[in-house]
């Protein structure tokens, strides 16, 4: 397989806080990794520099880690280059076998894509695909809100191919928000509130009465 | 014992008539791709089978059950491939500062830009359940150090936390929550669980 770059839109600066251009090459930007880690805690959590310093360390390490894993496998099999199922090889020998099953949909997922816009690009225009590729992040954007996770990310993300500034990020209060996602958000809190009945999450429930889903709480501000 | 309630037919039914008939045109716009087909050629997978659960409760256990659904939903919804949570060309430079690493095929930054934020996800939900023994509203980076000493498939980052943090972080954890080693497992509330307490 050829050795592709297949980069979004330039990467975050959010980085930049780091000292030297080559020391912020060695982490994910902070900015996003501070987003994500948002997601996994309640509205009201706070995050420390320190742990949102060290928590970019360790996803560092954990790609080096399964990285060396897989150069390792590749290098046993006589092939030069890594790819997809070399990372889930290497996930399932070191312990993140959970990880796998989703991402073994996700690659599907991306596989059948590139196939669609290898097809796609050889019956158009390199302009009228740039153009059509700029109408889907509006969809992804809408249809991750559905999801009810990472359309605050997506949208930021958008933002930036498009050439303006991370407003979503960088001011997510200001952004209006959507008629949709309200709807989506009563059907989300029935579905789980059901979910957590049946699952007789009692205690679940009585402690949620001081925090909620960091989730609704990034819709509610969005 | 807790009854547990693993019925993948809700969640589509629920959704379905309510939140996607009315915006479909602007959800989907039309375009080169063509994203029914694809949803129709693999349905919404089962459940993922429940983790040992010789350190984890049954609630703990089915908490996670409902944490994997939801990143399969995520993944379904995802239609696009250009927008990451996280910069591909960054991940590709972690890879290559390995001097073994030679190519990196196309597709294996963006399945590490997925793994990376189901990773990230994780060591914060453990980080939080340590925080919040200790009655914290900000996570700290002793959090972190907690998680990474309870959790064995993050023993690979003891040399990135300081061993000064982990072992604080674990005196402290044992003496909150008088567990008798590092090893004990989850803490009593899942962390897991704030994917789904949403009080109004």
């Amino acid at each position: 397989m050829p050795d592709s770059d297949n980069d979004s839109g330039g990467p975050s600066n959010a980085g930049g806080e780091l000292s030297s251009p080559r020391e912020q090459d060695r982490f994910l930007p902070i900015a996003n990794v501070s987003r994500i880690m948002k997601k996994a805690l309640p509205a009201n959590a706070k995050i420390s520099k320190d742990a949102k310093e060290t928590v970019q360390e360790c996803v560092s390490e954990f790609i080096s880690f399964i990285t060396g894993e897989a150069s390792d496998k590749c290098q046993r099999e006589k092939r030069k280059t890594i790819n997809g199922d070399d990372l889930l090889w290497a996930m399932t020998t070191l312990g993140f076998e959970d990880y796998v099953e989703p991402l073994k949909h996700y690659l599907h997922k991306f596989r059948e894509i590139e196939g669609e816009r290898a097809a796609a690009s050889a019956g158009a225009s390199g302009s009228q695909q740039q153009q059509q590729q700029g109408e889907l992040p509006r969809g992804a954007a809408n249809a991750a809100g559905y999801a009810g996770y990472g359309a605050p990310g997506s949208g930021g993300m958008m933002m930036m191919m498009m050439g303006q500034p991370m407003y979503g990020g960088s001011q997510p209060q200001q952004q209006p928000p959507p008629p949709q996602p309200p709807q989506q958000q009563q059907q989300h809190q029935q579905h789980h509130m059901a979910i957590g009945g049946r699952g007789g999450f009692g205690q679940q429930g009585g402690g949620g009465g001081s925090s909620s889903s960091s989730g609704l709480g990034r819709q509610d501000r969005a | 014992m807790e009854p547990k309630s693993t019925t993948p037919p809700p969640p589509p039914v629920m959704g379905a008539p309510i939140a996607y008939p009315p915006p479909p045109g602007a959800a989907y716009p039309a375009g080169p791709y063509v994203h029914a087909p694809a949803a129709a050629l693999y349905p919404p997978p089962p459940l993922p089978p429940a983790p040992p659960s010789s350190q984890q409760g049954a609630a703990a256990a089915h908490q996670q059950q409902l944490f994997w659904a939801e990143q399969y939903r995520e993944i379904e919804a995802t239609t696009d491939f250009k927008n990451h949570n996280l910069p591909l060309a960054r991940i590709k430079k972690i890879m290559k500062a390995d001097e073994d690493v030679r190519m990196i095929a196309a597709e294996a930054p963006v399945v590490f830009s997925r793994a990376c934020e189901m990773f990230i996800l994780e060591l914060t939900h453990r980080g939080w359940a340590h925080a919040e023994e200790n009655k914290r509203r900000t996570l700290q980076k002793s959090d972190i150090a907690a998680a990474v000493a309870r959790t064995e498939v993050f023993d690979f980052l003891v040399d990135i936390v300081p061993r000064d943090e982990a072992k604080d972080a674990d005196s402290a954890a044992m003496g909150a929550a008088g567990i008798p080693h590092p090893a004990a497992g989850l803490p009593a509330a899942d962390p897991m669980g704030y994917y789904y307490v949403q009080p109004q």
